[in-house]
């Protein structure tokens, strides 16, 4: 559960995820994760819908969602790429967006298309159990179950790497055929657990 | 909510657990047997292979000893650290030294090749024997107890070294016609507690500390053959049933 204390000031979070709150806090619904028009447009196009609400007021207020695991990340200048279903609540300083994956998004079974928050603040997001969180250097270049990533953040390029070969087609899969692979600079957070994915699969 | 730990492969634990939930395993050119879809990520140059034909040849017939089901587990080679994790589960990671442990199939998650692995003759169970590390998951905190002990069946993760593990019944409370119907209907109340397995001789069990099971993970059927358990085959019958009696029923009742 997160606690999060107002005072006068704003946070976008997910809709209905509060739990509780004291002292005077206002919720409103925004429209398309509220990016305006042209946020809501590219959301309802990219399947990465989010119903977001704001909190605002003075007080405490009280976040879960399906008793996962929430972990806070600091930004500074800095973006994070998340997924949308695991996003649970921003600083209202931070802009969201959407960006295009690629085949890591296929493979996870997510779309291609992720959601990004940028800025300076702090943001919460919910895996299922606690996130491990792993650095990416260029000496030490992480790679990823699908299945496992919930979001990483900072210069990172990311590719797909995949172990397919005959015997895979022969019913003598691995399981472990598809990985992302990081490279550059930054953070990524994986859960300990896995979503199931067409990935796993093979 | 404390700022979490940021982990790189100078700070990760080799072998040992990161949090209760994940699994550090070290590779320096070395092996381990994992359960397929565990990995969830690893630094360095690592490869998995399926269980078959091939390279793995000489190493799958040196520690693997159930072919039934090695399409369930794969080997990861290579050098570099590796997390492993399963669905959020707690994970612990065990060492046996000349010993011998049994282990509910669904539970057991990674294992050094020094260890063997073979199949229980208990139905969905699984036996490794041998020096070496293995990791399981659990529901909950894994708990060691000493037998003589009799468990709820679907709390216990495993033993090792003990022998002779065997259902237990709460007599006095099933048998009798009352006990039967209370037994088959639940009229009268039944606990759900009159069934257990008894652990006696020198050894450890080892249970979790709920009662949700893992599901299970096929270990693949035993041979047909007269005489295994689970195996199927004919003549278990026993002796043909004389004429006016009623069998199971009849035993059930207690008649």
């Amino acid at each position: 559960m997160l606690a999060v204390s107002l005072a006068g000031d704003a946070v976008k979070a997910k809709n209905g995820s509060m739990v509780a709150y004291d002292g005077q806090v206002a919720f409103k619904k925004m429209s398309g994760g509220g990016e305006g028009i042209r946020g809501m447009v590219t959301r309802r196009l990219t399947g990465e819908q989010m119903t977001v609400m704001e909190v605002k007021g003075h007080g405490t207020c009280f976040l879960a969602d399906r008793a996962s695991e929430i972990n806070l990340v600091q930004l500074q200048h800095d973006t994070l790429y998340v997924e949308s279903s695991n996003l649970l609540c921003t600083d209202a300083g931070l802009r969201t967006g959407t960006s295009f994956t690629g085949l890591r998004g296929a493979s996870q079974g997510n779309g291609l298309f992720t959601t990004t928050v940028e800025g300076t603040g702090q943001a919460a997001i919910v895996s299922d159990g606690p996130a491990v969180v792993l650095r990416v250097s260029p000496q030490y270049p992480l790679s990823v179950d699908p299945g496992a990533y919930i979001a990483h953040q900072g210069n990172v390029s990311q590719s797909f790497q995949s172990g397919v070969n005959f015997r895979t087609f022969m019913g003598e899969g691995s399981g472990e055929s598809f990985q992302i692979r990081f490279e550059g600079d930054g953070l990524v957070y994986v859960q300990p657990s896995e979503r199931n994915t067409i990935g796993g699969e093979v | 909510m404390s700022t979490p730990v940021v982990l790189d492969p100078m700070t990760l634990p080799s072998d040992d657990n990161v949090n209760p939930y994940t699994f550090c395993v070290e590779l320096k050119g070395s092996q381990w047997f994992l359960q397929k879809g565990k990995m969830i990520a690893y630094y360095g140059s690592m490869d998995f292979q399926g269980i078959g034909h091939g390279r793995l040849d000489r190493l799958v017939r040196t520690s693997f000893h159930s072919p039934l089901h090695a399409s369930d587990w794969v080997v990861a080679e290579g050098s570099g650290k590796m997390l492993l994790a399963d669905r959020a589960f707690d994970v612990n990671s065990f060492d046996l030294e000349e010993g011998n442990l049994t282990i509910r199939s669904g539970n057991l998650l990674a294992f050094q090749p020094s260890l063997a692995l073979k199949q229980s003759i208990v139905p969905g169970f699984l036996t490794l024997i041998g020096t070496g590390k293995f990791v399981a998951a659990s529901n909950g905190p894994v708990v060691f107890m000493e037998p003589p002990i009799r468990v709820d069946p679907q709390a216990l993760v495993g033993w090792a070294d003990c022998p002779s593990p065997c259902h237990h019944y709460d007599h006095g409370y099933l048998t009798g016609v009352m006990g039967g119907i209370r037994a088959l209907t639940g009229i009268g109340g039944a606990s759900g507690e009159e069934h257990q397995f008894e652990f006696v001789g020198a050894g450890t069990v080892l249970l979790q500390s709920s009662e949700t099971l893992m599901p299970e993970q096929a270990t693949g059927a035993a041979p047909q053959e007269p005489g295994v358990p689970g195996g199927g085959g004919p003549g278990g019958q026993g002796a043909p049933r004389l004429p006016g009696q009623l069998g199971d029923l009849q035993r059930r009742f207690g008649l």
